[in-house]
């Protein structure tokens, strides 16, 4: 064996030290460029199961949104995820942060510079009152279980589905704004490239492929949280069944939102 | 004697039948036409319209996506106290950075005033709407007058941006001090 190593090398000393060379840097660049990076398999699945429903619908899991305001610190990460994600145009927000401050005199003013896209690098000086208290609330769709913009929609360009996903038909849509208007929430929107109505679908599309929402993703305070209230041993489900100060925006609408607030103020309901 | 009130002839009912007849043949006839194929499949709307959501494209992946490529900031950024902060957030969508497992183009650093920004997104003890306990708050030339140092200092001039404690304490190891600082 060593001697016919020896043979090949003395025939050809020169191709046989450009085919170890060779082989060397190959073998070194795989290691360095892992081959198929970012295609999905390779990010861990955040939803277990997910992966594997194929159909049209999700079967057996109940999502469910959570936005705890007492943790929210405004940073303004989920709105740049978004904006990211779906290439939002500038001045169109699916999600957005708001900054509600209540002076001594309980006047409550609401802002939301930028949607929260650039975070809140400064205070608001324009007061007449010192300020009692102050904290932010993040918006995004509601996903209700009798909304109304699917009602109103004369074409059925938007359509719940049988898992709860309230979604937009783009193809579909002729822009009448008839959905922007009867969203209590006002998290629709007509996007003025596509030219449709647009809004957050709690990243439908990332659900789908086991990842969870882009917003979630990044919450460096887990502010928002997503997770399937048929599971018992969930997140969702464990603060949804505690004696928590827990509420849903504009309960009288009759939308039933699937969207919760922790420690929702009466100012912002 | 009665009236002869009724026609015996009833061409006119005939007529108004065909016509009927003719328009609800037209009606479907166009209905068909012009509604999408999958509509209607599992309710007022075009079954497909799921499958075109589901298939947009993902653009933002998550940490682990980023930290598999990058062993030596995966090691800095899990073990530092901003290990819950999303590497995309400064840096941009792993999309617009990686294709079909090739590095198509690089994101853009954020350097200097920008880093400044970014920290203070958080950090700012002037915004009072946040909650006290979650986070480290400072107050900008307030902070860098306490370290006595420049007040145009930036903040990843002794933080690294991700382990923010790191060179902190490894400068107090090596000089011995055990200072606690708020």
């Amino acid at each position: 064996m060593m001697k016919g190593i020896e043979q090949e090398i003395s025939r050809d000393r020169r191709a046989f030290i450009k085919k170890v060379l060779g082989g060397t840097i190959a073998g070194s660049l795989l290691l360095v460029i892992p081959a198929g990076a970012m295609e999905l398999d390779r990010i861990p699945e955040q939803i277990p199961g997910m992966r594997k429903e194929k159909g049209p619908f999700i079967t057996g899991r109940k999502f469910a949104f959570i936005v705890d305001i007492t943790r929210c610190i405004g940073c303004g990460s989920c709105c740049v995820a978004d904006k990211n994600e779906y290439k939002v145009p500038d001045g169109n927000y699916r999600t957005w942060v708001e900054r509600y401050v209540i002076d001594d005199h309980d006047n409550v003013y609401v802002d939301s510079p930028n949607g929260g896209l650039d975070g809140y690098q400064e205070p608001r000086r324009d007061l007449p009152h010192p300020v009692r208290d102050t904290f932010f609330v993040p918006k995004l769709c509601n996903m209700c279980e009798h909304p109304s913009c699917v009602q109103v929609c004369p074409v059925g360009a938007t359509f719940q589905t049988e898992d709860g996903f309230v979604l937009i038909d783009y193809k579909r849509c002729v822009g009448c704004g008839y959905c922007v208007q009867a969203c209590p929430y006002s998290v629709r929107f007509i996007n003025p490239e596509t030219k449709t109505a647009d809004k957050c679908t709690w990243c439908y599309h990332r659900v789908r492929k086991g990842l969870l929402p882009a917003c979630v993703n990044v919450c460096p305070v887990q502010a928002r949280k997503f997770g399937d209230l048929n599971d018992h041993e969930s997140e969702v489900y464990k603060i949804l069944h505690q004696p928590h100060v827990i509420s849903v925006l504009k309960p009288d609408m009759g939308n039933k939102p699937s969207l919760h607030y922790v420690g929702l103020r009466r100012e912002v309901v | 004697m009665v009236p002869e009130y009724k026609s015996k002839s009833y061409t006119h009912i005939v007529w108004i039948l065909l016509v009927l007849v003719v328009v609800v043949i037209a009606g479907v006839y166009v209905r068909a036409k012009v509604l999408p194929k999958s509509f209607g499949e599992f309710g007022h709307y075009r079954g497909d319209a799921i499958f075109d959501e589901m298939n947009r494209p993902i653009r933002n992946g998550t940490n682990s996506s980023c930290l598999v490529c990058h062993p030596y900031i995966r090691e800095m950024h899990l073990n530092g106290v901003h290990h819950t902060v999303s590497c995309e957030f400064c840096h941009g969508p792993v999309a617009d950075h990686v294709k079909d497992g090739k590095v198509i183009a690089k994101l853009p650093k954020k350097q200097g005033k920008e880093i400044k920004r970014l920290c203070l997104r958080c950090h700012n003890q002037i915004i009072r709407a946040r909650p006290k306990e979650s986070i480290k708050m400072i107050s900008m030339p307030q902070h860098l007058e306490e370290k006595h140092v420049r007040t145009d200092h930036i903040c990843n001039q002794c933080h690294n941006v991700h382990a923010p404690l790191m060179w902190v304490k490894e400068a107090r190891a090596m000089v011995g001090v055990e200072e606690d600082s708020k």
